[in-house]
């Protein structure tokens, strides 16, 4: 359970703590749960939220789910800000294996990436603490830094009339952390591993952010592939509460993702 | 260097935190004092996540806010009001039933914790309990 003793160091004065809720009053009515606000920022966890929660109930091999390195000469801006998303998800992965040269290959890479998108130049400052914190071994720190940077670039595409990208970098980063938590839980299947796989309304969401980018960027073939394959994955993540997929629907999931990993990084867009 | 935690934090989040519109002195005060209640729980080891909802709620009603959680964590979510009030964190699941949350409140600044049973969306409602409505900021933490 969760402890709130280090709380008190707040001194804020009166203070109450209670377990509260979960009467059979205490629902919400479904017009009030549409207007809830969603937005990026709050709605959609960062790759770092999802190795925690993996991390928990298995030993994962880190390390062993890392991929080759990816070309960084990417032309086309969607697929940039997609493979940017999956890099700063290897990051977390980095993290998540304590390897210090891994995270500084991959801090450098976020930056070349960054580059080619014309939203690196607050970006050098992160670059330099990733390093630094790395090579410090400070592995909390950095998983904060690699969440900074990822806002980072995300705040400056929008500086840049470039909001519509901010979708991709997002679901290029939640494509990359599914496909290595599927993964994950295939070598080492257990039931609570599996559950953190049960996502239908976030898969839905960005689906519906993608549906609110320019006509423009929405007909590019990678776009659109990736859009019409969400709808699948959707249906995929939906299991019903409190029934963990099996290892079957894992592998499914992870063929789904994988293939779509494969067509982002791939350097011959689909036409 | 966690004590120092809220305080990068809050500077962090003023320097980068994505706006998609801007905000006013008040929910930047909010965001800083929801900061310092998370703040509190990273000391017991929670992150807290670099994002945030500010907004307004008006006296007697709630700001309602979805989050999608994973099944195996911890979370606390975090919320100040600008103005003088007394706010309420509660938690709901995807079909909107309240879920039994660990409080803490304390007039503006209030939190709710608890650990998912399942994967999926919440809804995080922040309650005007007391008070004439004003500016409010959300974070969450995680561990």
């Amino acid at each position: 359970m969760i402890r709130l003793a280090k709380l008190g160091v707040l001194a804020l004065g009166a203070v109450v703590f209670a377990a509260t809720g979960a009467t059979d009053t205490a629902r919400l009515p479904g017009d009030q749960l549409q207007k809830a606000v969603r937005s990026d920022s709050i709605s959609i966890p960062t790759p770092g939220e999802l190795f925690a929660a993996l991390g928990k109930s298995e030993k994962t091999n880190w390390s062993g789910q890392y991929r080759g390195p990816m070309p960084v000469t990417y032309r086309n801006r969607a697929q940039i800000a997609l493979n940017l998303g999956g890099l700063i998800a290897d990051g977390f992965i980095a993290v998540e294996a304590k390897d210090s040269q891994q995270v500084k290959n991959i801090g450098s890479d976020i930056i070349k990436l960054a580059k080619a998108l014309g939203v690196s130049e607050h970006l050098l400052g992160r670059g330099k603490s990733i390093n630094e914190f790395a090579e410090n071994s400070e592995w909390d720190t950095l998983q904060e830094e690699l969440e900074a940077t990822q806002n980072e670039v995300k705040s400056s595409m929008q500086s840049h009339a470039d909001q519509d990208l901010v979708i991709l970098v997002t679901l290029g980063g939640w494509i990359r952390g599914t496909q290595v938590v599927t993964a994950s839980i295939m070598q080492n299947y257990d039931e609570r591993s599996a559950k953190v796989l049960r996502q239908p309304a976030l898969v839905r969401f960005m689906q519906s952010k993608i549906n609110e980018v320019s006509p423009q960027l929405r007909q590019e073939p990678l776009v659109r592939d990736v859009s019409e394959q969400l709808n699948g994955i959707e249906k995929l993540v939906s299991f019903p509460a409190g029934k963990p997929p099996g290892v079957d629907e894992v592998r499914k999931v992870n063929e789904t993702v994988g293939k779509l990993m494969t067509e982002i990084e791939s350097k011959e867009l689909p036409k | 260097m966690k004590r120092l935690l809220p305080i990068f934090l809050s500077m962090l989040v003023l320097a980068t935190g994505i706006a998609v519109r801007a905000e006013t002195d008040a929910e930047v005060q909010a965001r800083k004092d929801a900061l310092d209640v998370a703040g509190a729980f990273a000391n017991d080891g929670f992150k807290i996540r670099d994002g945030h909802s500010c907004g307004i709620v008006k006296a007697h009603e709630h700001a309602l806010v979805t989050v999608n959680l994973y099944a195996g964590n911890q979370y606390w979510f975090s919320a100040a009001a600008a103005e003088p009030a007394k706010i309420a964190v509660s938690v709901y699941d995807e079909s909107g039933k309240q879920v039994t949350t660990e409080s803490y409140n304390n007039g503006e600044k209030a939190a709710a914790g608890f650990s998912p049973m399942n994967s999926g969306q919440y809804f995080v409602s922040v309650d005007l309990v007391e008070g004439d409505g004003g500016s409010f900021c959300l974070v969450y933490s995680y561990k």
